[in-house]
């Protein structure tokens, strides 16, 4: 997998200390690397930090200790970070610091498609783009060599099809670095003031115009195919996952009289080599992803096609159908001889009069969330729910999510609903709803601020003692460590105590009765002139991850004929084990989906999902 | 050698990342340049997983539509849904135990194509030997029933054998094969 040819470069390249935050697509790295580590008996220091910001800033402590670091985050993790770069851009390194940050253009699994070069662009610091997972293990290693030989950050930026693309290589064992930590204090650089810092923009300026210098000529990653004092009158400069698309689109259709600009180092870019292409071409197209980087260092815009000038869409993935319609179509308009291998138009007209089901993404069979959000519709239906990123942002299903901003919003956004309201003298009832990962990364310090200035509304932290979503990376809670090594564990209501909150109490949201009465009495303390804001965690271990222990009474369930079709249980449950049986003309168990969790058992107005005998072979049942 | 590209199809949690799996390391052990692309994340929770596979030298990890020589789907409509991936003369290989498959509003398009269409109930032949989860590899017998190129029946299963958990390699072995009985059957 590319995260792994990332993991595998970094090690390569020693690097002796490596930091995390998970997140879609840039997840696999860490472990990967804990993998490498054992396998190769290193002593490299592995993370999973609480948050981005704090994985960069313990890797930058590391890289001025002399040593090799690097942190891996996805690409709105780079924004918590964004304090921590910019400032990072200006001191400098001594070891070499590597950022990896993964783009997810699409947005698959994101909040939004940003760009990450950008960032790099904004920050001044190098970010080189990888086309495949080959080329991502070798940028990795070149990252970290530029980074400690002009003592700056790197970023690399992978997109999601760098990332979880699999591809062969071959690696022989390595040796870890012996290098020993050394810190030589400085704090003119270090903790440098204003006026010192004016002097170390001048630094930084210097150092990214002789690293553009080097990118220039940096044959391995930025090369062209053009044949000598021949013109063109159409050639296409691309640059990550598209260059590879386009290659192998061009190479298929025999098109050698397209030639290709491959930019690997988008920032510095490398300018005298765009010109060369330039002077050889007519116009050139830009493919890139997501945004437009290469596309506003070109200065002659009269001949680039691109985003801005409508050539190419603003928005979602660069997929090789996108790119062969767009290549298609300037080839066209420029009167040159178009492609000859697409034209399965026909097939999606098809497949979309087929009617296939959509299938929304929902919360697992079994997973505590659902009774939570449940409890909580059914306690406070007039609320407003904010939300917050991660699995249980699909409580959207059950109408219990009305808001998802970015990591620890539900608190933030609570307390702005709260005042918002109470300046007009409203009494509205909101319910946050938090996960325990994303509480750690960024809850407390709204919690705080909630607490601080009066605000008033039910938080639910939703605590699965895992980050679910990413593919259960353990949490500070949960005391193991991202090597599988004991950490000491810090128990949620510690935190959330130290946060100023008098009302604190722990469900199991698989007792839906015993929450909704438990929402109720937090309702309550809010409304009390001398309460404040209830906490509650409901805590029940994610189903995924801890199949037994979240499965502890199982209970074969049923529906009977009692059941009047009234939808109650499919709109604001959810289960994908309930559906609708066409020819029993009620709602049905899905028993292969059904893990036997029993939650539903309680949720029916009419009484008539039961626990049961399931006999085997007996229709709908 | 030719590229050959091939789209798997199917639910979350029924597979479809071993199945590529096997197909990747099986190719891989036969010397073959492999690139490939997974979907993760929020597709995973209950929605359709598609997984891209090429073998030859090519760069992008992604299928272009008209161009996949073969699909399989552990499920009929992530059949259907990816049926635009399939190339002219393209193979189709689906686990459903539906009389009717393929449906008769895609046969027209399908002939018109070249394209071939094989059914197993693959979740069948699988639950019947009490490894329910084990329909990929059911699929995956069947597919190798009919294809020996570029990795077959032999290359898979020294893959299974080679890949699986400890204690699921011998059931796994045993449904690839029921699979693999089921489409000498169907052959013949």
């Amino acid at each position: 997998m590319g995260n792994g040819a990332i993991a595998l470069g970094l090690m390569e390249a020693r690097c002796q200390v490596v930091t995390s935050y998970p997140g879609t697509p840039s997840s696999e790295i860490l472990p990967e690397v804990v993998r490498l580590v054992k396998s190769e008996g290193l002593n490299t220091y592995v993370e999973w930090s609480t948050n981005e910001k704090v994985a960069l800033d313990t890797a930058f402590a590391a890289s001025i200790s002399g040593k090799r670091a690097a942190c891996c985050m996805k690409q709105v993790g780079l924004n918590v970070a964004a304090d921590s770069l910019l400032s990072a851009a200006y001191l400098g390194t001594i070891g070499g610091l590597l950022i990896i940050s993964c783009d997810d253009p699409g947005p698959h699994s994101s909040q939004t498609e940003q760009d990450t070069r950008l960032m790099a662009r904004l920050a001044k610091v190098p970010v080189l783009d990888p086309s495949n997972p080959r080329e991502a293990r070798e940028m990795a290693k070149l990252a970290l060599d530029i980074s400690e030989e002009f003592r700056i950050p790197v970023i690399l930026r992978p997109a999601i099809r760098v990332c979880h693309a699999r591809q062969d290589l071959k690696w022989d064992h390595f040796k870890g670095s012996k290098r020993k930590a050394s810190f030589k204090k400085d704090p003119a650089r270090w903790a440098a003031t204003p006026r010192f810092r004016l002097i170390l923009h001048g630094e930084l300026n210097n150092k990214l115009k002789e690293i553009g210098g080097r990118f220039e000529r940096l044959a391995a990653f930025n090369f062209h195919d053009l044949q000598k004092d021949k013109k063109y009158p159409l050639g296409i400069i691309s640059s990550g996952v598209p260059y590879s698309v386009v290659r192998d689109i061009l190479s298929e259709e025999r098109r050698e009289d397209i030639p290709i600009l491959k930019i690997g180092t988008p920032y510095p870019f490398p300018e005298r080599l765009a010109g060369d292409f330039m002077s050889a071409c007519e116009k050139v197209l830009v493919l890139e992803e997501t945004d437009t980087v290469i596309e506003y260092f070109l200065r002659d815009r009269k001949r680039v096609l691109g985003r801005l000038s409508g050539d190419v869409p603003a928005e979602g993935e660069l997929v090789p159908d996108v790119i062969y319609e767009v290549i298609n179509g300037v080839l066209r308009e420029s009167g040159l001889e178009p492609l000859n291998s697409g034209g399965v138009k026909e097939a999606f007209a098809l497949v979309k009069g087929l009617d296939l089901p959509v299938r929304k993404p929902t919360l697992c069979p079994g997973c505590p969330h659902r009774g939570a959000f449940f409890a909580i519709r059914k306690a406070r239906p007039k609320a407003i729910y904010t939300s917050d990123i991660g699995c249980y942002t699909l409580g959207i299903n059950q109408g219990a999510v009305d808001t998802c901003l970015d990591m620890g919003a539900a608190i933030t956004m609570a307390s702005g609903f709260y005042h918002s309201f109470a300046q007009d003298h409203v009494d509205q009832p909101i319910v946050a709803t938090i996960g325990d990962s994303t509480f750690f990364h960024s809850g407390t310090a709204g919690l705080l601020n909630a607490v601080y200035n009066n605000a008033r509304f039910i938080l639910v932290i939703l605590d699965n003692q895992t980050t679910a979503m990413t593919g259960m990376q353990p949490t500070p809670a949960l005391g193991i460590r991202a090597d599988g090594s004991r950490g000491r564990s810090i128990p949620l209501e510690r935190v959330v105590a130290g946060c100023g909150i008098d009302f604190i109490e722990v469900v199991d949201p698989y007792n839906i009765k015993e929450m909704t009465e438990l929402i109720k009495k937090a309702t309550e303390y809010v409304s009390d002139p001398s309460g404040g804001i209830a906490v509650i965690i409901a805590r029940h271990p994610c189903v995924i991850a801890y199949r037994e222990k979240a499965l502890l009474q199982r209970k074969k369930v049923i529906v009977t004929e009692d059941c009047v079709e009234c939808n109650f249980c499919l709109d604001r449950f959810g289960c994908p084990a309930l559906y609708r049986d066409e020819e029993l003309a009620r709602t049905s168990v899905n028993q292969s989906l059904c893990v036997e969790c029993g939650v539903c058992l309680e949720i029916c107005p009419k009484g008539a999902i039961v626990e049961g005998q399931y006999v085997p072979g007996e229709k709908g049942q | 050698m030719k590229t050959m590209n091939m789209v798997l199809s199917g639910l979350g949690g029924q597979g479809i990342l071993f199945m590529t799996k096997v197909l990747a390391q099986a190719a891989l052990d036969k010397g073959l340049n492999v690139i490939g692309a997974e979907t993760h994340g929020m597709a995973q929770r209950g929605g359709s997983v598609v997984s891209h596979l090429r073998l030859g030298d090519v760069q992008s990890s992604l299928v272009k539509t008209g161009s996949a020589h073969f699909l399989l789907s552990l499920e009929e409509n992530e059949a259907y849904r990816n049926i635009p991936f399939l190339a002219r003369g393209g193979r189709l290989y689906a686990n459903t135990s539906s009389e009717g498959f393929p449906r008769k509003e895609v046969r027209p398009y399908l002939e018109n194509m070249g394209i071939v269409c094989r059914a197993v109930p693959a979740s069948r032949v699988a639950s019947k030997m009490r490894a329910p989860m084990s329909s990929n590899l059911a699929l995956l017998g069947f597919f190798s029933a009919f294809e020996d190129g570029p990795v077959g029946y032999d290359d898979l299963k020294k893959t299974i054998d080679k890949v699986s958990p400890s204690r699921s390699g011998t059931i796994n072995l045993k449904v690839f094969d029921a699979g693999f009985q089921r489409g000498t059957q169907q052959r013949e």
